[in-house]
Formats: structure tokens, sequence, C-alpha cells
């Protein structure tokens, strides 16, 4: 869960928006492309068209849920909206290495996920 | 065979209905803490249809002072006899 | 559902509203945490548990967060086993029809046998 509290500052050009300890912003509404270009470049990700449609469907996912999903339910919402062959986990990995709940849901700035360890 | 364990009096809280919903016709039900209550002879006709499967924690109704007023349907048991039943049920579930 | 013991099914029942308390929250976390991690999880709502699948709900007077938004959340956790305590229903005079989401309503025999049927049980 994103805390009230910011521990760094990403900088993009003048403006600088707050993170806490694990990354993701405070602030959701501080949220833009790019913001999440300047994030996923931390994360060492070059951001395509393959990611920007994930991080939609995780931005419907919380405006819908007032969540940010797991990985199953990740896997499921991709599948419903993207289609079986990208409602994959070794999909959402390739683009989102390491744990692709929590690090979409960091680039797609909402808070962390919930219910994941 | 479960052991369902209430810990509410059926003066003041609606639990122990919970609690004989979920029970099947060979589940016993223990009553602690403020739940000893129920064994009182004016409230112990809300657990009709439990004779031989009701119980109350000796220890609970000594504190309370009410451990010569229990109702003769229910069976007292101290720690070492909740212990007993504990074995003897498959599970313990707990309603507060 | 009868007697099948399987030891990777988990049944939580709620018997809280929402607003209250924060127990019904903290079933519903519990209820995800279990299927995120592939669980078989069974809701059921007991007493005055039933009322978190009232219709209409919004947030509260202080703004707080409500649970309607993550109960519509819990097919995408596949939790699709909603259960209801018929007799909690009736006790406040509502229907099975009048709730948010699809569920089976049972009765006090049946719900015995869902507590006997399952080996993890939570109670919230």
């Amino acid at each position: 869960m994103a805390s009230a509290e910011i521990y760094r500052y990403l900088s993009i050009e003048s403006k600088k928006y707050g993170l806490d300890p694990e990354g993701y912003l405070v602030d959701m509404n501080d949220w833009s492309p790019a913001v999440a270009e300047a994030l996923a470049t931390e994360e060492g990700i070059a951001l395509t068209s393959e990611h920007w449609e994930i991080l939609e469907v995780l931005r419907d996912f919380y405006a819908r849920y007032e969540m940010a999903p797991a990985m199953r339910p990740l896997v499921k919402s991709v599948g419903q909206i993207l289609g079986p062959e990208k409602g994959r986990s070794i999909y959402l990995m390739r683009l989102f290495p390491g744990s692709p709940a929590k690090v979409a849901a960091r680039l797609a700035g909402l808070p962390k996920p919930t219910h994941c360890l | 065979m479960l052991l369902h364990v209430v810990n509410r009096s059926p003066a003041t809280s609606r639990v122990y209905q919970q609690a004989l919903s979920g029970m099947s016709s060979e589940d016993r039900l223990l009553l602690i803490e403020d739940g000893v209550q129920g064994a009182l002879p004016q409230l112990v006709p809300y657990y009709a249809g439990l004779e031989g499967r009701l119980f109350a924690l000796k220890e609970d109704l000594a504190s309370r002072g009410l451990l010569g007023l229990c109702d003769a349907s229910v069976q007292v048991v101290d720690v070492d006899g909740f212990v007993e039943l504990t074995e003897e049920a498959e599970r313990t579930v707990s309603w507060y | 559902m009868r007697e099948q013991h399987d030891d990777n099914d988990l049944l939580v029942i709620l018997r809280h509203g929402p607003h209250g308390s924060s127990w019904l929250k903290e079933g519903l976390d519990a209820a995800l945490v279990a299927a995120a991690f592939g669980r078989r999880v069974s809701l059921l709502f007991m007493g005055e548990g039933v009322t978190a699948l009232m219709t209409n709900q919004q947030t509260g007077a202080l703004g707080q967060k409500g649970t309607a938004a993550t109960l519509e959340m819990l097919e995408m956790y596949d939790i699709e086993t909603l259960l209801v305590d018929a007799q909690g229903l009736s006790c406040l005079g509502l229907s099975s029809e009048e709730l948010m989401l699809e569920v089976e309503c049972l009765s006090s025999a049946a719900l015995a046998r869902v507590l006997s049927g399952h080996r993890l049980v939570l109670t919230f």
C-alpha cells in the first residue's frame, strides 16, 4: 500500500514527484506518461506499445476495483481484455521482469498490490 | 464431529444463533468466558436441542460466581476437559 | 461441497457489515491473499455479514472506502463460491435477489454441512 510519506523524489526536468520507500507514487494524481517513462527507466525497461497496453489494463482495473491486482487477477484481466495470448504470466514476466504485478503497478502509478508478497 | 466454542452471552449477543446454524446434529458446543451465562437455567433454553452436547467451562463459571447455578443439562468441564473435548473433535470452530 | 476435505479449500466466514469495523475488510483481505496464492476460496456471509452484499453502498461519512468494489473484484481472484446464511438475510427482511452479487442461500442444515466439509475455516 502507498504510504503517505515521501521517501525520495523522482525528478523530470524541473518537476519533482514524491515516491514512497518502495518507489510507488505517493500521490496517484502525479501520474502521467512522462512519469511512467521515468519510472521505467529506473527499472531498466524501455516502454513499448506492448507495455503501455498492460499499464492501461492496470489503470482500468484500479478505477473499477480501487485496488491494484496481484499476479493472478492481473493475468486474468489481461487475458480478458487483450486476449489469451497475452493473458499469461510468462508474457508479463518478459515485459516486466521480476515481479510483474508490482513493477507494472508502479509504472502505472498505482499503489503497491495489496495481496502479494 | 466439530467442537464449537462460544464466548458471548446469549443475553447480549446473537452470536449463539450463528453457532447453532453452523452445528450439525453430532457437533458439540462449549461455552467459555461471558458465554458461560448461557448455562444458567434462565438462558439455557436458547440452546434447546443440545442436551448431552452442551458444555461450559468451570473456571469461567467459577470466576463469575456462577458455578453452582448452572442448569442440570449442562456438562461442566475444567480446562483439562476443554483439552479433551478439543482432542475428541475433528476441529474447533470459534464464534465470538 | 459435501465432505470433500480438499486441503486446498478455504472457507472464510464474514459476520460483520461494512463501515462499522474493520472485520469485513480484514476477512476479505485474507480471502484475496489465499486466492492469490492459489487456494480455492469460498466465502460465507453470516448474520450481519450479509449486509456486505447490499447494492448502492457508498463511501463512509469521512470518505472511507467501502468494500463493495472489493466484492466486485472477487471474480478476478476466481472466488466464485459465495454462500449466504438464509437466516441472516431473513432477520433483516432481505432476500437474495436484492444483493449485488449472485449468491447461494443456505439453510442451517446446509450451513453445517459446509462447515464440516472444510478443513480450513477462518472466521471474521
